[in-house]
């Protein structure tokens, strides 16, 4: 039977386990605990198929995985929210140093105060740290965009994060289609990177160097993020082939005529998709990739439809500024000819998206007219 | 849009009521229908109230957030916060409640202040003791309450339940699918003592 119910975390580690790992390294934190849970108890019945780790810390986790990927080792590793940011010096570190990684970040809201509710302001706040990163709508996209982003990861040389919500995707049991273990490991095959470090050939890894020299491994790096969109767009193709599924760098749902997109990440573009039939002629981008941040992309399906307004779920918020992602839309639209408007529509907090609040967002519009920013709290 | 058939189920930490909601959305999953089961909690402990769903529809799409307005309410616990457990339930929705001839449940179903909806009691917590289902001195009432859900809605047949729970539930097997199939049959319509 390959449809099984299981929550976004056990698609995760499913995935892992799937696609074939030699290393998992484990440090358990809420909402994703159960990740590594069931990654370890795969590896309690021997059916891993590569080494289990568990360390002392998240800054730990991150160290072991640069470690044993440099010696050319397929890893992964999982964490959120807190433990992300405990990471943060070993994140640019894994992305300087060219090694492949797939880390699983489950959004939870960084404190203080304590508060385990999904704002993506964890993830967001690696944004500039050079992981390219993937935010997943649920339990079925978490499990094919891991296995997919083994290879992106590999060919690229630059760690991947694939995002996605504490609570409404983690714990969320649903039906997930579970591609079998030989077919998922003959897609993905063996890593195929060149190992940095070997037995017998010491070296001195990454020393001083000056910005001269810097500046040219920042921009090869830049110049690597660029191709991941194409890239994850032929390697999808190809998963497509395979397993009968797939996703795009954005998915779209935008019918001829309609002029109002909503665009989301992560569990809410799940919602919205979900809610778009009561929604009087809107469409939906749902935003997949955001690092790099797919400009092209974005900007074809708007001009391609004529969008003129584009109303952003961001649940997170730069303070002083606004919601993240539609910061990251209005420069990309910038130079357009005719760029849409931009609404914000801010769930800081990680606070519920429901389908009332999407319809005051749309009736909001005719009463109200064009509104820049709105809180996610004044549409209950 | 499908049409969407949605539980809150509600408890207290250590009932189970979490793998409750998965085993139940397994079951209507083997029966044909895409079922989804969350949960929500703060830090986890012993007794302190849980809140999960379950959505049900024959889409596979269905929205991601929490149910407000729910079909079907469930309490595990009758002695949690009343109104806090029916709030927006639906007109001629189902309450359902583990409550026997106790004071607690009765008070519960007594003090529900809306009439538009079908009240209906299990004892589950009898049940449970008298299959000897109980960590400690806390009775697990879990699949009891399954059963019951079961047979109310007909979204899950006692088969496909008892296979969800031999999945999913490993200790005391035998004695779980004795309480899952009471639970079935000895749920009651109850009316409020009081009106």
């Amino acid at each position: 039977m390959p449809f099984e119910l299981m929550s976004g975390s056990q698609a995760a580690a499913v995935a892992v386990q799937r696609a074939g790992i030699d290393l998992v390294v484990a440090y358990p934190i809420t909402p994703q605990t159960a990740i590594v849970e069931t990654l370890a108890n795969f590896d309690a019945r021997g059916e891993l198929g590569g080494d289990f780790v568990s360390v002392e810390s998240e800054y730990a986790a991150l160290a072991c995985c640069y470690g044993a990927a440099a010696a050319g080792a397929r890893v992964f590793t999982a964490t959120a929210s807190h433990g992300l940011a405990y990471m943060h010096e070993m994140i640019h570190w894994c992305s300087g140093a060219r090694v492949p990684i797939v880390m699983a970040n489950v959004n939870r809201t960084i404190g203080a105060p304590w508060c385990l509710d999904p704002d993506q302001g964890d993830s967001l706040s690696q944004r500039d740290t050079g992981w390219l990163q993937i935010y997943c709508s649920g339990a079925q996209e978490v499990l094919d965009t891991i296995i997919q982003a083994f290879l992106l990861s590999e060919e690229l040389l630059l760690p991947c994060m694939v995002v996605f919500d504490g609570f409404y995707i983690s714990h969320t049991y649903e039906a997930v289609d579970v591609p079998e273990e030989d077919k998922a490991r003959a897609f993905v095959g063996k890593p195929s990177f060149k190992a940095q470090v070997r037995p017998g050939s010491p070296a001195n890894m990454h020393g001083l160097t000056t910005g001269d020299n810097q500046i040219h491994l920042i921009r090869e790096r830049h110049d690597a993020m660029q191709r991941a969109p194409g890239l994850l767009k032929s390697i999808n193709s190809r998963f497509m082939e395979t397993f009968e599924r797939g996703y795009d760098v954005i998915d779209s749902v935008i019918a001829p005529g309609v002029k109002t997109v909503i665009m989301a990440a992560g569990a809410t573009a799940e919602t919205v998709r979900w809610s778009l039939p009561g929604l009087n002629n809107t469409g939906l981008i749902q935003l997949r990739m955001f690092r790099p941040f797919p400009c092209e992309d974005l900007r074809s399906v708007i001009e391609a439809h004529g969008v003129e307004k584009v109303i952003v779920i961001d649940r997170n918020c730069s303070t002083g500024m606004g919601g993240i992602f539609a910061q990251e839309l209005r420069s990309a639209i910038y130079e357009m000819e005719n760029p849409p408007a931009v609404q914000d529509i801010i769930l800081a907090g990680g606070i519920d998206l429901t389908y009332e609040m999407l319809k005051k967002i749309i009736e909001q519009e005719k009463t109200e007219g064009h509104l820049e920013q709105t809180w996610g709290v004044d549409l209950r | 849009m499908e049409e969407m058939f949605e539980f809150r189920l509600h408890g207290r930490g250590g009932q189970g009521i979490v793998v409750a909601a998965s085993i139940f959305a397994e079951a209507v999953f083997l029966d044909g229908n895409y079922a989804r089961a969350f949960s929500l909690f703060g830090a986890e402990r012993r007794g302190a109230p849980v809140t999960a769903f379950i959505r049900i529809s024959r889409d596979r799409l269905m929205p991601r957030s929490r149910i407000y307005q729910p079909d079907y309410v469930v309490v595990f616990d009758s002695s949690l916060a009343v109104e806090t457990s029916v709030a927006g339930l639906k007109e001629g929705g189902t309450l359902l409640v583990n409550a026997g001839e106790s004071e607690d449940g009765n008070l519960f179903i007594n003090t529900t202040r809306k009439n538009n909806y079908n009240i209906y009691a299990v004892d589950a917590t009898e049940i449970a003791w008298k299959y000897k289902l109980a960590i400690g001195s806390f009775p697990m009432v879990n699949t009891v309450m399954l059963g019951a859900m079961a047979s109310l809605s007909g979204f899950a047949s006692l088969e496909s339940l008892t296979n969800s729970i031999k999945k999913r539930v490993t200790a005391r097997l035998e004695a779980n699918i004795s309480a899952v199939s009471e639970g079935y049959e000895s749920v009651k319509e109850v009316k409020r003592l009081v009106t």
